[in-house]
């Protein structure tokens, strides 16, 4: 019944995050100056610039989890126009219940945790996980085994329950947590960095799907090809600041951003 | 009932392993899977022993003893549970070294307290006036059920430890340990989950404060001393701090072998029994712990094993 009611519903409008006057330094030197951003226009985003562009830091200024000097980020969770709420004063936790959620640069992982564990944890409903909530971890495998089965069938995971071991399976744990956490608004950092060509084509396939259901994507990459696949907006960052957006094709052919990024004789 | 094969040494030393235990699992949850190391056990289990014995001696209770011993023994509980939130609170967001500092300087104000307000605690003279909330026959036949019945409590706290581990919440405890940003990101309340850790771990070691201050029927600032936290530290870290029974078998290794061992079967001379004993003890519970530490970090039992527990509740 709840099933059938959600799909008859029409797909919700994209939620958007706007950026108003940020400013972040480290001891002094300023990472990010934003003055005024908005992301979510379009279904997939790409965020790209030269190394120390505050890339990351506007990420996890986004996330709280890097507090922010001034300024404030705002979501919307049904576009612009509606009603908004402020992320910059909300602690870190409270991101993923308005669906707004990031994915790791560097790999994060918790030691002692398995595969299977992980992803139970990103699962499990606030309610399950009180002191005096000892007899409920079979419910929570239930409600949601089909959903991680499916995943870990997808990414061609081993035994999920054993310890994630590479580093390219460490990270494709971090962003099968993320998806579990179902996203309305979903930060990746670079997501597909050290993962062979096959698993990359397999999260840009993801992402794809998930945007196509009305998720917002953001999403920084070094790894360009990724980026020209992937987004329909290119924002580009340098020296804190988003300095210039357009398609994937206007950026790639600017005389600036080849200057300062791509380097002459990029194609 | 004839209780002559009962040596009164025994129950009293099986007592002391038994609350030890029961110290060293909910110590467990904090250190070994939420990975705090609160040194303040003994501060909690003070509280719960003086709130308990205070409210039980010194109100006058209009109806019958047993009835103001449970309320008491509730009582004693809840305050221990409220300071265990206060010093939750005050300890959550700090560093390693903060939480030790914090945890012990907790310990000693309770000592403090508990000496210098007198006309409650009776201070550095004691309490009387505490006692079972029956009365079998003998000395030895209540105190015998009296342990029977801790040890009961005590059993219920490692059924319920290892309830946790099976459970979403032991899972979020050991994520918030591991790694509190990457918990955070996905959404988990890493500040309150320790605040509510902090609490239920401190009911829980006044509780047994107060099953300990009802055996000693005599409450003395001398049960105060660090040397409880450091018996529950010693215990759970020579059983592995990581493991359901870390604490059951470092109990049994370090206060069984001293208190009942050694002290009842070596015979030692008489004199040494009032002051060196304790002395010698303190010593070797330190050079345990350094020894464990050196060569057997995770105890006896090693690490917890996720997943062997992951494939017995959820392995195809």
């Amino acid at each position: 019944m709840v099933a059938e009611a959600k799909e008859q519903q029409p797909p919700a409008a994209r939620p958007q995050i706007k950026v108003e006057k940020a400013v972040k330094s480290f001891s002094g030197r300023v990472v990010v100056d934003i003055d005024e951003l908005v992301l979510g226009d379009q279904p997939i985003e790409g965020l790209i610039g030269p190394n120390g562009a505050g890339k990351t830091t506007l990420m996890r200024m986004i996330m709280h989890s890097t507090p922010l000097d001034q300024g404030t980020v705002t979501l919307y969770p049904s576009g612009i126009n509606g009603e908004g709420i402020v992320l910059s004063a909300l602690p870190t936790h409270r991101m993923a219940r308005h669906g707004v959620v990031k994915s790791n640069q560097v790999i994060m992982d918790f030691d002692k945790l398995t595969i299977l564990d992980s992803l139970l944890l990103a699962v499990a409903q606030h309610k399950y996980e009180q002191p005096q909530r000892i007899f409920d971890e079979k419910r929570v495998y239930d409600e949601s085994a089909a959903r991680i089965h499916e995943y870990l069938e997808f990414f061609a995971f081993g035994d999920p329950t054993q310890f994630a071991g590479s580093a390219g399976e460490k990270k494709l744990l971090d962003i099968v947590r993320c998806l579990l956490l179902e996203p309305r608004f979903l930060l990746l950092d670079e997501p597909t960095a050290g993962l062979p060509e096959e698993l990359t084509e397999k999260v840009m396939q993801l992402i794809r799907d998930l945007a196509a259901t009305g998720t917002a994507v953001v999403i920084v990459e070094h790894d360009l090809s990724v980026i020209w696949n992937l987004s329909n907006e290119v924002h580009f960052m340098a020296e804190g600041n988003v300095v210039m957006r357009g398609s994937p094709q206007e950026i790639r052919k600017n005389k600036t951003v080849i200057e300062k990024y791509l380097g002459e004789g990029h194609v | 009932m004839n209780l002559d094969w009962l040596d009164a040494f025994l129950i009293s030393g099986l007592f002391s392993v038994v609350i030890i235990i029961g110290l060293g699992l909910l110590l467990h949850l904090q250190l070994g899977l939420a990975r705090i190391a609160n040194f303040g056990v003994v501060g909690f289990f003070g509280i719960g022993m003086y709130a308990f014995g205070v409210m039980f001696v010194k109100v006058d209770w209009p109806f019958s003893e047993v009835w103001a011993f449970f309320i008491s023994l509730a009582f004693g509980t809840l305050v221990a549970g409220l300071s265990g939130l206060l010093v939750g609170w005050l300890i959550a967001d700090l560093d390693e070294d903060g939480v030790l500092v914090g945890t012990l300087g907790f310990a000693t104000a309770v000592l403090i307290l508990a000496t210098t307000e007198q006309d409650l605690t009776g201070g550095a003279l004691g309490l009387g006036g505490l006692k079972f909330p029956y009365d079998i026959g003998s000395v030895k036949a209540n105190e015998f059920l009296w342990l029977i019945i801790v040890t009961t409590v005590v059993a219920l706290i490692l059924l319920y430890v290892g309830r946790v581990h099976r459970s979403p919440y032991g899972r979020l405890l050991i994520a918030v340990g591991a790694n509190e940003p990457l918990a955070r990101s996905l959404g988990k309340p890493a500040f309150r989950t320790k605040l509510w850790l902090f609490a239920v771990g401190s009911a829980g070691m006044g509780l047994l404060g107060a099953l300990f201050g009802v055996m000693v029927r005599f409450l003395d600032i001398s049960n105060l001393g660090i040397d409880v936290t450091l018996a529950a530290m010693v215990a759970l870290v020579l059983g592995g701090t990581a493991r359901v029974w870390g604490a059951v078998i470092g109990g049994f290794l370090t206060i069984g072998l001293f208190e009942i061992v050694v002290q009842s079967y070596i015979p030692f001379p008489q004199g040494w029994y009032g002051q060196a004993i304790p002395v010698v003890r303190q010593m070797v519970f330190g050079a345990t712990l350094i020894v464990v530490l050196l060569f057997r970090p995770l105890g006896i039992l090693g690490d917890m094993r996720r997943d062997k527990l992951m494939r017995s509740m959820h392995g195809g």
